[in-house]
């Protein structure tokens, strides 16, 4: 089995115009320190490849083990003018998770 | 001694009637009802373009007749942003409905002022530039005025003022989300507008409650493997009970399904935010990396330590414009060859559309394969089946309906076994609204508390 960003966290996507967030909880401290020095922004901007258009920016919280990426320019316009089948990005949360962790 | 919230409604459409077993089984002391997305206020307009008596939440009807007269009855008060476009109309037909069951001594609250739609020429002329928050460029020069709507983020002053002056419902337009639900508890607790700590706490109590299910089980991923699905449709929205310091137990209705455990609320602790330390509302700053997360109890998350830093100078302000409309058509491909007749189906889609001059956007995506995952997903060598969706868009609607009646025509030329789905066929077009994210200044924009009484 290949194993994923999921494994180690789960999380939740949401819209505010054309800007996604992305949560990523971690599922064990272990798994928040491994998330946290792994799990950069260029590395989430690079694996979401056409799904973000814009810059990826992180920010950590230590207080509940989680990280939040805020991903521009992510809802081709937002939703209410996006053409996407998912034009709130709900599954962006997914798209990250699915990600190969070594 | 607490002072408990229950919040019975995330958006235009939720089930509002969660607001009853809170109310009678006297498990709350505000019920908050949070109604408007980004979107809502552009489905609004169009009710109040087609009547001016119109342009607030049908949901508002559900609230006047079934939970209003429980709560007059508890002295329960209601506080619901489903105004929308038009508070005024929603607390006169809440009027109407009131006087009609006898609910004598009522008092309503409409707050007002967030419209801006009038007053944007007058704004501009006064020196607002409202730039766009994301690209810097002043809404004067884009070439689309096409303006529908235009609301600023109120905060929960105003609706302070109506509770203090004894309001039982409190109807609003356009408020920020988690100032709803901060509004009753600075009216009970009398919490001072520069006491940012516990306003902070009493944003972050808001955001909690402002998605409904989705803090007591509803979307939840950490819960996957725990969901009984039967008992979504019946979850038990979330009641929070708030000490006098800021700090509060989050809960849910009880004797209800759904369930509030520390993965609940971190996942809705996250939703919608970008910096969790400076989240921004009209009241506070507030700062989500302090508060301590604390499992009390079954169904119950004790949180704690929320710091928070003053107001920001400028209010929000968010406006729609009409951009034009778009038309989806799905068609499926099967097995043989069904990438190389997938792409023929392109061409020949590409060849229509390019010779119509009004259409603008056109974008393919296939179902089940990469809709939702773009290049994430990894596409097969040869499958089965491809559900490719064609979205396109024009400024007017008959382009549209032209195009589709164009792409018909080649119902027996097209590739080997393309078929189209006969709704997508039938369906109608479906606007485009464009959002321009700006800031105004607070002090050009004044709300406005009216009294309806029965």
């Amino acid at each position: 089995m290949v194993k994923r960003l999921y494994d180690l966290a789960y999380g939740r996507a949401g819209d505010k115009g054309n800007i996604a967030n992305i949560s990523v909880i971690a599922r064990s401290p272990e798994a928040y320190k491994e998330i946290k020095a792994k799990l950069t922004a260029e590395r989430v901007k690079a694996h979401l490849g056409d799904l973000v258009k814009g810059r990826v920016v992180r920010y950590e919280l230590d207080n509940i083990e989680a990280l939040n990426f805020v991903c521009y320019e992510a809802l081709d316009g937002g939703a209410t003018r996006s053409l996407r089948i998912d034009p709130l990005g709900k599954s962006l949360a997914g798209a990250l998770l699915y990600m190969e962790w070594e | 001694m607490t002072y408990r919230i229950g919040s019975a409604q995330g958006f235009y459409g939720d089930d509002v009637m969660k607001a009853l077993p809170m109310i009678i089984g006297g498990h709350v002391d505000a019920v908050c009802f949070e109604a408007l997305s980004e979107l809502t206020l552009a489905i609004l307009q169009k009710d109040k373009l087609a009547n001016p008596k119109r342009g607030y939440t049908f949901d508002l009807r559900v609230i006047a007749q079934k939970i209003l007269p429980e709560a007059f009855k508890r002295k329960i008060p209601l506080i619901t942003n489903g105004g929308g476009l038009n508070p005024q109309a929603a607390a006169e037909m809440v009027r109407e409905t009131a006087a009609g069951m006898g609910l004598n001594g009522l008092k309503i609250a409409a707050v007002s002022g967030d419209d801006v739609l009038a007053r944007l020429p007058e704004l501009q002329a006064a020196g607002e530039d409202l730039a766009h928050i994301e690209t810097g460029e002043r809404l004067a020069d884009s070439p689309n005025q096409n303006l529908v709507t235009a609301n600023v983020y109120l905060g929960a002053a105003p609706l302070v003022e109506a509770l203090q002056n004894g309001a039982d419902i409190v109807i609003t337009g356009r408020v920020a989300d988690p100032c709803l639900y901060l509004a009753p508890l600075v009216a009970f607790y009398g919490w001072a507008w520069d006491d940012w700590d516990k306003l902070a706490a009493g944003i972050v109590c808001g955001h909690l409650l402002e998605c409904t299910g989705q803090v007591v089980g509803g979307n939840s991923l950490a819960l996957v493997n725990r969901t009984n699905a039967a008992e979504l449709p019946y979850l038990g929205y979330p009641i929070t009970h708030v000490e006098a310091d800021g700090s509060f137990i989050l809960t849910k209705t009880p004797d209800t399904p759904g369930c509030v455990t520390l993965e609940t609320v971190k996942e809705q602790l996250l939703y919608e935010v970008h910096d969790p330390a400076s989240y921004i509302t009209p009241d506070v700053m507030a700062n989500f990396t302090t508060l301590r997360l604390e499992q009390t109890g079954e169904n119950q998350v004790r949180v704690s330590g929320v710091t928070g830093r003053p107001r920001p100078d400028k209010l929000k302000l968010n406006a729609g414009r009409l951009e034009g409309f778009m038309r989806e058509l799905i068609f499926t491909v099967g097995w043989p060859e069904a990438w190389k007749k997938v792409e023929q189906m392109k061409v020949m889609l590409g060849e229509i559309l390019s010779r119509l001059p009004g259409i603008e956007r056109v974008e393919y995506s296939y179902l089940g394969l990469n809709s939702l995952y773009g290049s994430v997903a990894a596409l097969p060598d040869d499958p089965l089946e491809i559900i490719v969706r064609v979205m396109f868009t024009a400024q007017d609607q008959d382009t549209l309906k032209n195009a589709v009646r164009q792409i018909m025509t080649t119902g027996l030329s097209g590739p080997a076994g393309m078929s189209v789905s006969g709704t997508t066929v039938g369906a109608e077009p479906r606007y485009v609204i464009g959002l321009w994210p700006t800031l105004v200044g607070r002090d050009s924009v004044q709300p406005v508390v009216e009294y309806f009484d029965v």
